[in-house]
Order: C-alpha cells, then structure tokens, then sequence
C-alpha cells in the first residue's frame, strides 16, 4: 500500500506505567474499530476508517506483536504482558475517507507508528544532556538527601563511595565492587520504595543480549583515574542510548501521549509520589517538545531535513479502573497538576495539551458498597488466580498535588487484577476506560 | 476529614466467572419507513397476474369446450410458457441467491469470529476457480486473518486481474465503437450497453449469472463498491493510458475526448464490479 503520510506517536511513560497494554489495547481496539466493532465511539462511526496492521517491511527495529499481547490477555487465565525489556514498534495502517470537495479523491492513506520500549530506559534521556561529573554530583545529592527506609537502602553504596580516595587508582576490582552496590541499590529503590528516578535505566533493565564492558560505572565525584575510567564508560553509555533510543525513537516524533501510574505513587508514600513528580519532570524536559529555528537552521546546515514539531500532547493517568469513575476526574486533575509547569514553560500555550485519567485495559466495574456507615462509590473486579471477585476502595484521589495532611491518610496498593473478558477473543476489541477520548485528541487532526 | 472511611478490600463469599463488560449501548439504524409505493406495486402485481391467470385458465376450459384439440394444444401452449417463463424466473431467483451469498459471505469476513471467518473461506474456496487447490491449505490453517490473506493473494487477485482484462478490453471496444459510430449521439447508448456487458462478464467470471433482475440488483451493488475503488482512480487512469497507448488509439482519443474518458469509465466500471462480486475484504 503505497503511504501517504506518517505519524509517530512517542509513548512515553516510567516502568510499569502501562505502555505495552496501552499499545496493545489502541491496536487492538483500532483493528475492530476499523472492522466496524463499536470498540471507539469518541472515533467517530466505526467502519469509516480502514485499519490494518502495516507490513513490516525490512525494518531494523522489531515489531510489536499486537496479536500476541491480545491473546495473553483474552486467554483465561489472563496474563499481563511482562516487562518490556526491548524496544519495538507498532505500526498501523489507516484508509481515511475524504470527505466535502475531496470526496472523489482517493482516500488518505496513514500510517500511524507507536514505539514499545523499557520504561526505566526512559530515564536516561535526561542523562544526554549531562556530563559524568554533573550527573555524579546530582545522584550523590539526591542519595544523601533521602530520608526514611529509603535512606537504608542507599547506606551500603553512600559508605562505599565516601571511602574511596578522590584520586583512587583505575582498578577494576574497585569498579565492579561500586557498580555492584549501586545496581543492587537502585533495583532495591524500585522494588521496595517505589522510587522512579532512577538512573541510568539499562542498569534496572539492561538490554538483550551479553553485557558490554562500559555498562559497568557508578557516580563518582573524585578527579582521578578511576574517575576518568567512570567518565569514559559514561560517555560510552550515553552514546548508546543516543543511537539506540534518542534517535531513532524520539529523534522524529510528531504526537507524545505520557503515561503515569499516579495511583500506585499515591500508595507508596510522598517520597515515592515527589519522585514520580521529578521523574515525569526530567523526563519532560529531556525530550524534543518544540524544534527551534536553530535546531531547523542547524539540521539544514547538516544536509537533513528539519526536525519534525510536536503538535499535541497527551497525558495520561493510568489504572484509573481502580477507582470509581467519580474519582477519575479528580485523577484527570491531579495528571493535569503534576505536570503544569512542563506543559507551560517547555511546550507553549499554542501546542494543544490534555489530560487523561485512562485505564487501557479495564478491569473492574463500579459498585456502590457501605463502608463504616458511608455508602462509597468503589470498584469491583477479580484479583489474578482468585476465584472470587472482590470490592476494592483504595482511598480518595487528591486533585492536586496532595499536600502533608493527605498522607496522613494510607492509600490502598493496587490489586492486580485480572482483565474483563475480551468480546471475541479480543476481535472486538479490548474494555477500556477513556481510551477513545485520548485517541480523539490524539488523532482529531488527522481523521 | 476524620470521617474518611478506611481503604480496604473484601473477597466476595461465592466464586464467580470472569467480569464481563457492559455491552455498548448501539443505538441501531432505524429503518425507514414503509412507503405507500411498495405495497401499492405489488397489488397491482397480484392483480395483472392474477387476472391473466385466471383468464388463461378460462380460456383454456373454453377451448376444451370447443374441443379436445383445441384444448390440449391451449394447454400445451400454456405449460411451455409458463414453463419457458418459470425457468427464466428460477435462473434470475438463482442469481439474486448467489448475490446475497456473496453478502453474507463479505459479513462473515468482515465479522472477525474466527469460526464465521474460517467456515466462510472454506466455502468460497470450494467455488472460487482455482480456490479447490488451497482447501489443504486452509483446512491446515487456524488463525482467520492468515485465511483471508491466502485468500486474497490466490482467487481473489486471479479474478481482480482477469476483471481488469476484461475492463481493457472492454476500454479499448468502446474507444473504437465510438470512432465507428455516425453520430455522438449514439455514443451514450454504445458506452451504457458495453458497461452493462461488462457488469455481467465480471460477475460471471465470480460464478455469479445475472439475468434481467439480478443485472439490476447487481448494478446497483456496482454503484456502492464504487466509492470503495475510488482510491483506485489514478490506477484506473494508469490502467486507461497503457490501452490508449495504441497509436491509433491515440489519434481516435485526440480528436474525441469522450472517448478518453468512456475508456476510464470501463476499467473503473471493471474494478467496481469486481468489488462487488468478492467477498474477500482488501488488505
């Protein structure tokens, strides 16, 4: 099919944001939406619009197998996708229909490409922009400034670094021991405090296949030689993510949807929720939002064409099947609040922005349940391997950034639930929350 | 704020079966209503046949009463028109079923239930020429969407292509009837007659033989899929320029313009019937 256009949507978000299930759920509900399903009904009249899965071609990149992912989740028992540890990219074709005085024309013909990819990898776009010694001196602040368990858990690594000599000699013994405890301090940061600023993200989720010899660095804030081994082996790093990730996934995108599990940050505690704040933040601010004339004057100079301009952008909350859907405008708001600043400074007012409260794959229904004398408006789904469904309150959305007395109050862990049945197989697409009203904007120029 | 409730989660007592979604409220497209003019046609209908029926019925007791020979050859005259009339009436019957199959065939496709889906392609494999061949191969097959596109790169492109012929040749017969024909006058009649041949030869290549009613029923199906082939102009244009190429087309087409765009109309009249008549979804 010969293309007309194409269209790359960045989807960004931090590990287990829900980028592969919202990847798989937008195909999914794109095919059936395409195949005359009632799968999108913000779209428009199902069936208008032609959907198919673009051919891969002789593309480097692989491909993001939409099939696979549906019948994992259509499968009973249901399983969720694991975590990403590779990129890939997912491209769909759309036959679009003219229409007034085009209509005898033939029909637009777009391809819209999504990329899939290790949230935590993420992370290390604020790193291209930040030299070893930069980076060292703002990790080892952020470290000595946690408080709590969490400051536990960064001891070992702290008094490993303040032990070593500022000229400490290249030793690789000495280096592998700090890159040991440093891993071993981040993974613990994610998996028991729920902290999302991590970095750099291939040492939480390295990537396929054998680990090259510059993997192996930690910050460090000496001047001596093993310093200037560290720096190497950073630049090294840096130069990798530049060609594997910045460029070929975020060197050309036109739309950024952001996906956030703020619920699961209201659960861990303010650290954990500051943290997320600061991620999206580093995040935001690392990529591409706008290309200056420069970059444009810069890139022609280069012999390239100017890069492309984001037009709109999307943020999205996800899981918001978790909470009743009284509480998911109070999750839009809070989506909307956390991330105020970067949507202003760094995009422009002109540059369409919205904010979502989505759940991409749905889970549960709402119910009304009498809790402590109150009725509240609750959720009701079953947990993955149960038999029974259960209620689940977790607790009231915040819709803004909550201040101290919100967490004097505990705010339920998400239980994993298992999907709702998907209608033929996941053919007729995959239950949603607002997904529709996200890809509308998304997509409203265009269709 | 005291007064908040605790957050928690409680199992149900009994087990249950997975959640099922809320079915989307589709509001469905109400029929139009029943006209005056349908009913109005088909009284008229009873009433002609039923009168020309019953006055065939009388006049052949008359001619028995006139005579036995008179009678048995009224009767005979009868039955072999009636029966004449019968026939051309079960082939027309026969093509209209042929057509809704096709239908029902482009709704089992376009259903994406893996069985409708996979039954539908086994059943138009067994009719489709050069389908028979692939029936190992779909049988061996479990996943639908593979089915349509062995489908749709074994009969389905065979019959598009021989459809394309045909709409050629049919281009390049019109280009030359209209340098035959005495007066323009004539070129509407030339270019509506070969575009309902062409209609019917592209059906017949889908083993779909219309008679009067089923030609009407399957130009107006030609009409619908037209829009859908409408992507396809600039190939038909193509298509149209490799026929005109001929140099002495060329020269027709230079001094007539219509002839240049009936030649158009011929291939994209081929695709369209085409569309029509397969069930096979394109890609």
């Amino acid at each position: 099919m010969v293309v007309n256009d194409t269209l790359r949507i960045g989807v960004t978000g931090l590990a287990r944001a829900g980028k592969t299930a919202f990847l798989t759920s937008a195909a999914a509900n794109l095919l059936a939406w395409g195949a005359g399903r009632v799968a999108l009904p913000a779209l428009g009249p199902a069936g208008r619009v032609g959907v198919s899965i673009a051919p891969a071609g002789a593309s480097a990149l692989p491909r993001f197998d939409v099939a696979r992912h549906r019948a994992a989740l259509a499968a009973d028992p249901p399983d969720w996708p694991a975590r990403t540890n590779a990129a890939s990219l997912m491209a769909l074709d759309l036959v679009i229909p003219r229409e007034s005085f085009g209509v005898s024309l033939p029909s637009h013909r777009l391809r819209v490409e999504l990329l899939d990819y290790p949230g935590e990898w993420l992370l290390d776009l604020p790193l291209l922009q930040m030299s070893f010694q930069n980076w060292s001196m703002s990790t080892l602040a952020r470290l000595y400034n946690l408080r709590g368990p969490a400051a536990a858990v960064a001891q070992d690594f702290l008094a490993f670094s303040a032990g070593l000599p500022a000229g400490a000699a290249a030793d690789e013994a000495l280096v592998a021991a700090g890159h040991g405890l440093y891993r071993a301090m981040l993974i613990r940061l994610r998996d028991e405090q729920h902290l999302a600023l991590l970095q750099p993200g291939r040492f939480l989720m390295p990537a396929p296949g054998d680990a090259p010899p510059w993997i192996a660095f930690f910050p460090h804030s000496g001047a001596g030689k093993l310093s200037a081994l560290l720096g190497e082996r950073y630049d090294a790093y840096i130069a990798a993510a530049r060609e594997d990730l910045a460029e070929p996934m975020f060197g050309n995108l036109d739309r950024i949807v952001v996906l956030a599990d703020l619920l699961s940050a209201l659960h861990a505690g303010a650290a954990a929720f500051r943290d997320t704040q600061a991620a999206l933040g580093a995040v935001s601010a690392a990529l591409r939002w706008r290309a200056t004339w420069l970059d444009s004057v810069r890139a022609l100079g280069h012999g390239r064409w100017p890069p492309r301009a984001i037009t709109r952008v999307a943020y999205a909350a996800t899981k918001a099947d978790h909470v009743a859907s009284r509480q998911r405008g109070n999750l839009a708001a809070l989506m909307r609040d956390l991330v105020r600043d970067p949507a202003e400074t760094l995009l422009g007012a002109d540059v369409p922005a919205g904010h979502f409260a989505i759940a991409a794959v749905r889970c549960t229904e709402d119910v009304v349940w009498q809790l402590d004398g109150h009725p509240v408006s609750a959720v009701r789904g079953r947990r993955i391997g149960d038999a029974a469904p259960g209620r689940s309150y977790p607790g009231e959305v915040p819709d803004r950034v909550p201040d101290a007395s919100f967490w004097q109050h505990p705010f339920l862990d998400l239980p994993v639930f298992e999907p709702l049945r998907l209608p033929d197989q996941g053919r007729g697409g995959v239950p949603s929350v607002a997904l529709d009203e996200l890809l509308a904007f998304i997509l409203a120029d265009v269709l | 704020m005291s007064q908040r409730p605790i957050p928690r989660f409680e199992l149900d007592a009994a087990p249950a079966p997975r959640l099922e979604p809320v079915a989307e409220l589709v509001l469905a497209d109400p029929p139009p209503p029943r006209g005056a003019v349908r009913p109005a046609l088909w009284g008229a209908a009873i009433l002609a046949f039923g009168f020309l029926g019953l006055s065939g019925v009388n006049f052949i007791v008359d001619q028995f009463a006139r005579g036995p020979v008179l009678g048995w050859a009224s009767l005979g005259v009868a039955a072999l028109g009636v029966g004449v009339g019968g026939a051309g009436v079960w082939r027309e019957l026969r093509a209209l079923g042929t057509l809704r199959r096709v239908d029902a065939l482009r709704a089992d496709f376009a259903s994406a239930e893996p069985d409708r889906v996979a039954r539908g392609a086994l059943e138009w494999a067994a009719i489709a020429p050069g389908g028979a061949a692939l029936m190992p191969a779909l049988r061996a097959m479990n996943d639908p969407d593979a089915m349509l596109a062995l489908l749709r790169a074994g009969p389905s492109a065979m019959l598009r292509a021989r459809a394309e012929a045909q709409g050629r040749a049919a281009a390049l017969q019109v280009v030359a009837g209209i340098a035959a024909m005495p007066s323009p006058a004539f070129d509407v009649l030339l270019v509506g007659w070969r575009g309902l041949r062409l209609v019917r030869q592209v059906a017949a290549l889908y083993g779909v033989r219309p008679g009067a009613l089923g030609a009407l029923s399957l130009v107006r199906r030609t009409v619908s899929s037209a829009t859908l082939v409408g992507a396809s102009q600039l190939a038909a244009n193509a298509a149209a320029q490799a026929v005109l190429g001929h140099p002495l087309l060329a020269h027709v087409v230079g001094d007539m313009a219509g002839a240049g765009i009936a030649a158009r109309r011929m291939v994209v009249l081929s695709r369209a019937a085409a569309a029509a008549c397969d069930p096979v979804p394109p890609p």
